[in-house]
């Protein structure tokens, strides 16, 4: 009994892990610039063909490292061209934009790349699990859970020390003092959702490793990320941290006493939060300080 | 008997102290001017009185009913109206239109799903009488939104007028006015006061505005109360002018 | 003032005489009635969501849950409680409604994007709901096993369950009666709140409107007013569907009655009709359709944001 709770709790760390890095870029964007990205999941399917179709030239490693800024770029692209003259406007049209922006994500990723999945290689010595007892830890899993501690620690240096990050903070709290200031806030939306694409990308690559790879897959990687902040709080990057953990493991506890519920209770403990605590475990309070 | 009476109010947001230990009674028919420089708590003090906030500590007494703890919008239905210093109307409906929600509100029809016909021109009649002691019976059709800042304040403060209230809080009612906009709403608030008997209080920045009006003057700095009086009494006051006064754009006083 | 009412009188009585020959002018343009029905029934819903939307200032990302709740509340009805359309469509409603009322006093404290965000994330619960609980619901393949049933009025029984045409109208009926209700609400006092609620939140603060309040109960209408729209739509093709309660539904409703001009009170209904006639065309001459609705959704937003009814009524100025 103890193993199998470990091994679910285990699994749903590791899950939450993914879950973290989803909803961290999620959320960047939409503590600064207001807007619901609708279309994260389908950037986290770009960043998986893009690894896929680089691959057989650079390699697993190459990818890995290749994939997301590229993905980034794109998301500079599209929020430049279509998100930024959305930014003064009702947050509605931003919403319905990013929407339909998700559909022709998916579809072009279906026209460019075909419908069925594609597989993805990984290098063999992280796919062996790390020993016979603890056979549900295989190095891939592992090696994801590595990239994402990587990730939200770089993420992490990146707010609090570098000075686009302290300005992102700022911008989070206050974007009116911030631009009278004279900091340059298109700019500062724009790289800020560059990053928040970045990790989209990165969990695109991880992904295809664990999942393979198909058009649909990133629209179902979509509603957790949302449920991660609200149970985190919106405005609270640590909340979101907490709650895509949070959310892993419940999902992984309730998979060993009630297995059909357990996609369900995600739900259910956003239900209870949104009852006890409006606004979120760590709802409208700082940063990642 | 006094209409509003406000005693010993503070106001924090962690470590910053807005308003600090402020007392201040306004009898009924009075007008009452707040004044102070910038920084120095006077719109927080309004918000603590209309509701927008809930006081630190201390209490607040309208017509003789505590209502520290109330709600905006119940204090708004116990009589108190209030203007802002950058003005909130509704921009794409008409005059008329902006002030009958005003008075259907204060009506209590504003559950209604329906109005008797009898009662709607009730309604019309009192929208109209507003307008016209605002002056604004010409534009009742035109948008709000399209309106000359003058005029858009006298909307506001026809919509403040309709809701029957018991007392007036006006802030900073000439703000962003040139001269002759200024002197139409200086005539109007001074219409409200010395024949319409209103009770009111006003922030202004504007002295001229402020002596014109005043029957009494608090002057807030930094969030504490740094003196009452009649107007003489404050143009007297040498705290005050070194506080505020001095540094004021009447470069004849020698301070 | 008198001419605006008279154009007003006119506007509507040629909407209703469109809407009332629809089967005959429908068919020399390549149209059928069926897809009359079925555009009244999602311009029905478009315009539910648009009395919160458009006229409240409220964005619900979500309201697709209580169109779904209606459609499986007529459908439930239908197969297990009485063979009766109007209690059907009744049942329907009153579920969407209630749960709606019950959900919107949770999340009325709430705006702009977290408003949306909460909206969109409970309109999954639902739709998951409705995907899990396969016994009752029929899971992934939807509800089905019932059919509309023959209305008898006594004097006469409308065949609706046959009929094209009976049940066109019918539709139209109960259509008829549910914007009747709304336009009824949008012209009282109350319905002012809600447009002064939209126009200024603030303002409406200060004059009185308890306004949690009355987003509350705008909410709640919205959500009958959708429900009764999703029990109709079950009965178009006898069939309840779990994507009906998607996020990607809702995002369609929003997107007819930005389409048709938000501001406007009958915009939803021609947004629907575009969208329907225009995503129905694609699908039948592409693969890649859902790209092209996507680009829709992108250039309607980025060129025409007023809509269509919102862009004549500019020009007109």
């Amino acid at each position: 009994m103890t193993l199998l709770l470990l091994f679910n709790i285990t699994n749903g760390l590791i899950v939450g892990a993914f879950y973290v890095l989803m909803a961290l870029g999620l959320s960047l964007i939409l503590n600064l610039s207001n807007v619901i990205n609708f279309a994260h999941g389908g950037f986290l399917v770009i960043g998986g063909y893009i690894a896929y179709t680089i691959t057989p030239y650079v390699g697993f490693w190459g990818a890995l490292l290749l994939a997301p800024p590229l993905t980034a770029i794109i998301g500079l692209v599209v929020e430049r061209v279509l998100i930024r003259p959305l930014y003064g406007r009702d947050p509605l049209y931003s919403l319905l934009l990013t929407f339909g922006l998700a559909f022709i994500i998916e579809d072009g990723t279906r026209f460019i790349w075909g419908p069925q999945g594609k597989p993805v290689t990984i290098p063999p010595f992280l796919s062996a699990p790390l020993s016979n007892e603890l056979f549900f830890v295989t190095g891939y899993r592992l090696f994801m859970v590595a990239v994402v501690i990587v990730a939200v620690a770089l993420l992490f240096v990146l707010l609090r020390y570098t000075r686009l990050g302290i300005r992102i903070r700022a911008g989070t709290l206050d974007l009116e003092t911030v631009a009278a200031l004279g900091i340059n806030v298109q700019m500062l939306r724009s790289l800020n959702f560059a990053v928040g694409i970045f990790l989209a990308g990165l969990s695109g690559v991880l992904a295809a490793g664990q999942l393979g790879l198909e058009p649909t897959m990133g629209t179902g990687l979509l509603m957790p990320s949302f449920i991660a902040i609200i149970v985190g709080g919106i405005g609270s990057l640590l909340g979101t941290l907490i709650g895509g953990l949070l959310i892993g493991v419940t999902s992984g506890i309730t998979a060993v006493f009630f297995p059909a519920a357990s996609e369900a209770v995600i739900y259910v403990l956003m239900a209870v939060i949104l009852l006890t605590r409006p606004r979120g475990l760590f709802g409208e309070e700082g940063m990642m300080s | 008997m006094n209409v509003l009476e406000i005693n010993s109010v503070s106001k924090r947001f962690g470590n910053l102290v807005a308003v600090r230990d402020v007392s201040l009674t306004v009898a009924t028919g009075e007008l009452c001017a707040v004044i102070g420089p910038n920084g120095a708590g006077k719109t927080t003090f309004f918000n603590l009185i209309s509701g927008f906030f809930l006081p630190t500590s201390g209490t607040i007494i309208f017509d003789g009913k505590d209502i520290t703890r109330l709600a905006t919008h119940e204090r708004v239905t116990r009589g108190m109206a209030r203007t802002f210093q950058i003005t909130e109307i509704f921009p794409e409906l008409t005059v008329f239109e902006n002030v009958r929600i005003a008075a259907e509100v204060a009506g209590g029809y504003r559950l209604r799903p329906w109005i008797a016909r009898a009662e709607m021109a009730r309604i019309h009649k009192q929208v109209e009488v507003t307008l016209s002691l605002v002056s604004l019976e010409a534009k009742t059709d035109r948008l709000v939104g399209e309106l000359a800042h003058g005029d858009q304040r006298a909307a506001e403060i026809a919509m403040a007028l309709a809701l029957k209230p018991h007392l007036l809080l006006l802030d900073e009612p000439t703000a962003g006015m040139g001269d002759q906009e200024t002197y139409q709403i200086t005539q109007l608030i001074r219409r409200l006061h010395r024949d319409s008997k209103y009770s009111i209080v006003l922030i202004e920045h504007d002295m001229r505005v402020v002596f014109h009006l005043a029957d009494r003057i608090c002057v807030l700095d930094q969030g504490r109360m740094l003196a009452q009086g009649t107007p003489q009494e404050i143009a007297a006051n040498e705290a005050v002018q070194a506080a505020y006064l001095g540094i004021s754009h009447d470069s004849s006083t020698q301070g | 003032m008198k001419d605006r009412l008279t154009r007003n009188w006119i506007v509507l009585a040629g909407i209703w005489t469109v809407l009332l020959l629809a089967p005959y002018w429908m068919a020399p343009l390549g149209g059928y009635t069926a897809l009359a029905t079925r555009v009244l029934v999602l311009g029905l819903a478009a315009m539910s969501l648009n009395f919160l939307l458009g006229f409240t200032g409220v964005l619900s990302f979500g309201h697709a849950a209580w169109f779904g709740l209606g459609a499986y509340g007529a459908g439930l009805t239908l197969k297990y409680l009485a063979l009766s359309t109007p209690l059907a469509v009744i049942v329907g409603m009153l579920l969407g409604g209630l749960c709606g009322a019950v959900l919107g006093a949770l999340l009325v404290r709430r705006r702009g994007v977290y408003f949306a965000m909460v909206t969109i994330a409970f309109g999954q619960v639902f739709y998951y709901i409705a995907f899990q609980w396969s016994s009752l619901t029929g899971g992934d393949d939807g509800l089905r096993g019932f059919s509309r049933q023959p209305i008898d009025l006594g004097l006469f029984k409308l065949d609706i369950s046959s009929n094209a045409y009976s049940f066109y109208y019918f539709v139209l009926f109960c259509f008829a009666v549910v914007v009747g209700a709304m336009g009824f609400i949008l012209r009282s006092p109350f319905g002012r709140t809600m447009i002064a609620i939209r126009e200024n939140e603030r303002r409406s603060r200060f004059l009185g409107i308890p306004v949690e309040r009355h987003i509350w109960i705008a909410f709640t209408l919205s959500c009958f007013f959708m429900a009764s729209a999703g029990a109709l739509y079950a009965l178009v093709n006898n069939f309840a569907d779990p994507r009906g309660l998607h996020y990607s539904q809702s995002g369609d409703f929003v997107m007819m009655a930005v389409m048709g001009g938000m501001r406007s009170f009958w915009g939803p209904l021609l947004g629907a009709a575009v969208f329907v006639v225009l995503q129905d065309y694609l699908s039948s001459i592409t693969v890649n359709w859902m790209s092209f609705v996507g680009l829709l959704f992108v250039l309607v937003v980025l060129f025409f944001p007023r809509g269509l009814l919102g862009f004549l009524q500019r020009s007109k100025a």
